[in-house]
């Protein structure tokens, strides 16, 4: 089998496939309808892994570092596997039709950000992998968050709607959604905080170094706005004596939602030149020959 | 014989309905004494749960026996409900349906979660408050008494009484397992002392609780039903205060206790916390407006269990379709029994009657032919056949119209026919 082959495109479609079945699911259980969804999340979770690993071979770098399409598929790449894992472990669990729909928005968005190899790299290299896979750990804690604060509120309205019928939605009880959603926050907020502070330190080591980075960079700029609003959460959590699961699932569904909007958003935006956006994080873009030719894998 | 039933349950009716009509215990004894001076020559047993209520009543004869209108017109005024408020979610059986809906009742078919128990407990209760008021007799006692061995019979030939069968455990399990991960740190206040508070309180201490407040109006069977659990017995008038502070709170008393200002205030003082009320009483203990003060009350009541109860009983169908097989057969037997003793006496007496007819007739045919003597035995042994074969067809006509009911009309006319006495 030519592995290389291998594009963001077969992935992107078999999960798209298995959020499908997740669907499905909804009519009811069945065993084959599971078992699909198993296979065809493992499909995509094995090319997605292979995917990553030719174009590790390729640029030789670790996809954290590679590129801003890297990161993200990386950042996906954990989504799935928290995906295949809880799927695998509880039947009734429907998260995939909360996780999924965030991984295709993540697969579909590296169409459209940079996947220039990045070259700056010689230096500081430790520093540098640790900035990116800190930044991708706390996003996977704000993604987890976000998909639990979704679940709780859910999970809130059907029972105050009394619509607990069992069906395919198969939801955890909200005592256990708002805890999970806390340590989702109090994980990813320190996380998200060590890779920024890494990212400045490695700005300002730049600078000592006539380096030009400037701290006015979009992604920059955004992604702190966003990292702020989260740091605001944290602080509340942990200062706010009584509060409600409903409150800490808004707030956590607003400050994560906005931190990937702008962190994605930014990305496109940036990536593509869609808003004439510079941004130290982009490499100079591939020309678009090139770029088409390679997607069209 | 006439046996009739007026049922509003929660297949028929909305829980809205039902505690309309719902008898208080306080109640029972006046409800009684009324039925008693309107229908003085019938039977009638009451019974009144969070999920039914329903008149049984039973006659000797067909006439002056209480119809579908007259228990119904009883029940609007002894509530002071409107008859077309609820007139239409009555629902009569006469004659062999009453047999067989108290039959499924006894078995909990005919309940929301089915094969529970506490059932056969509130019929058993049912016929002994209408043993004490005096109002049962010989028909309705040998029907209450036959419902329980059916009940016992199903529970021990089918497999319906198996898993989690009491309304306590499915509503527990399903609306309070979906709000808290476990028990053991929650408070929990049960407000009633009665059985359903008890087997609420049973299956929340098997999950886990330990942290248990009762309250009851009387203060004795609090402490008595907190001691048997290992909770506290709290006093009545500092409810406000458990209702503001306990996680969990599972009420049965039926007496429309709080209301959403009531409710509110309690909120805005012991803060918002997430609470989960089970409202198992009929009347309903809180006002349905409770469950909108705030995004962190959950509040439910018996109807709320409706889905997750049909989804049971589909599960359950093989087990239904034998118990309804074993109801089916109590049922023409019952039927059987009770023809057999309304027109037991008056076959009994016709048989006599021809048989004094045929002794008689014997002696003189002896006395006038004596040498017929010889063949005495064969002439015996004619007239038996021909008196046989001629009360065969009416007799058959009697046993076939019986087992749809008491046949009061063939009965009159064998008597008049025949010269019967009572």
């Amino acid at each position: 089998m030519n592995f290389s082959r291998i594009g963001v495109g077969c992935f992107l479609a078999t999960y798209a496939v298995v959020f499908c079945l997740e669907w499905l699911r909804l009519a009811g259980r069945s065993q084959i309808n599971r078992a699909l969804i198993l296979l065809g999340g493992g499909i995509g979770l094995a090319t997605h892994t292979a995917y990553l690993v030719i174009r590790s071979n390729t640029t030789q770098q670790l996809p954290l570092l590679s590129s801003s399409q890297d990161w993200l598929l990386v950042l996906a790449w954990l989504a799935v596997v928290s995906y295949m894992f809880l799927t695998a472990l509880d039947r009734d669990l429907a998260v995939g039709i909360f996780l999924l729909p965030i991984v295709l928005v993540l697969t579909s968005s590296t169409y459209f950000v940079s996947d220039t190899t990045n070259r700056r790299l010689d230096s500081l290299y430790g520093w540098k992998m640790l900035h990116a896979a800190l930044l991708v750990l706390g996003m996977l804690g704000v993604l987890v968050g976000f998909v639990l604060s979704m679940m709780y509120l859910v999970q809130q309205r059907r029972l105050k709607h009394h619509h607990l019928t069992p069906t395919g939605l198969g939801l955890p009880n909200l005592e256990k959604l708002a805890r999970l959603n806390r340590w989702a926050i109090m994980i990813a907020v320190p996380l998200l905080t060590g890779g920024m502070g890494i990212g400045v330190g490695l700005g300002l080591y730049a600078k000592s170094n006539q380096e030009s980075i400037p701290f006015n960079d979009p992604v920059i700029i955004g992604s702190t706005i966003g990292w702020l609003f989260m740091f605001a959460l944290f602080v509340w959590l942990m200062t706010t004596p009584r509060t409600t699961g409903r409150q800490v699932a808004s707030l956590t569904l607003w400050a994560a939602g906005f931190l990937m909007f702008t962190l994605i958003g930014l990305q496109v935006a940036t990536g593509k030149k869609i808003f004439e956006l510079k941004t130290w994080h982009v490499q100079a873009p591939v020309p678009q020959h090139l770029w088409l030719a390679r997607h069209a894998r | 014989m006439n046996l009739q039933l007026v049922t509003c349950n929660h297949q028929t009716s909305d829980l809205a309905v039902r505690e309309r009509l719902a008898f208080q215990p306080q109640r029972l004894g006046e409800a009684y004494e009324t039925l008693r001076a309107r229908f003085p020559e019938s039977e009638m047993i009451v019974l009144s749960t969070c999920n039914r209520v329903e008149l049984y009543a039973a006659h000797e004869g067909a006439e002056h026996a209480p119809g579908h209108r007259e228990l119904a017109e009883f029940l609007a005024e002894f509530h002071k409900v409107p008859l077309q408020d609820f007139y239409s979610d009555l629902k009569e059986h006469t004659g062999p349906e009453v047999v067989r809906h108290l039959f499924q009742v006894a078995a909990s078919l005919d309940s929301m979660v089915l094969g529970e128990p506490q059932i056969v407990a509130q019929v058993r209760d049912a016929y002994r408050q209408a043993q004490e008021k005096d109002a049962s007799g010989p028909i309705t006692s040998s029907l209450f008494e036959r419902a329980f061995s059916v009940s016992k019979r199903i529970r021990t030939e089918t497999r319906l009484a198996e898993g989690r069968v009491s309304i306590a455990s499915v509503a527990v399990g399903e609306f309070g397992k979906s709000i808290f991960e476990r028990f053991d740190d929650k408070r929990v206040l049960i407000i009633g002392a009665g059985q359903m508070a008890e087997e609420t309180l049973r299956y929340l201490h098997d999950e886990g609780a330990r942290d248990i407040l009762v309250a009851n109006r009387t203060f004795d069977r609090a402490e008595k039903l907190a001691a048997e659990w290992g909770g506290k017995a709290v006093p009545w008038d500092q409810l406000d205060l458990h209702l503001g502070t306990a996680d969990i709170i599972v009420s049965t008393t039926g007496a429309s206790l709080v209301d959403a200002p009531r409710f509110r205030k309690i909120r805005q003082k012991y803060g918002e916390k997430t609470t989960f009320i089970l409202d198992l009483g009929a009347p309903r203990d809180f006002a349905p407006e409770v469950r909108k003060i705030d995004d962190n009350v959950f509040l439910f009541c018996i109807d709320d269990l409706q889905e997750i109860c049909d989804k049971n009983r589909k599960l359950r169908q093989k087990e239904v379709e034998k118990a309804v097989t074993i109801i089916d057969q109590e049922t023409e037997s019952f039927m059987k029994d009770l023809s057999h003793r309304a027109t037991g006496p008056i076959v009994k007496r016709l048989r006599e009657q021809w048989r004094d007819v045929v002794d008689a007739e014997t002696v003189r045919l002896f006395n006038k032919l004596p040498h017929l003597e010889r063949d005495r035995v064969e002439i015996e042994k004619m007239i038996e056949r021909m008196v046989n074969k001629l009360l065969h067809p009416p007799l058959e006509v009697l046993r076939d119209e019986s087992r749809e009911g008491s046949p009061h009309g063939l009965l009159d006319a064998l008597k008049r026919l025949f010269r019967i006495g009572d």
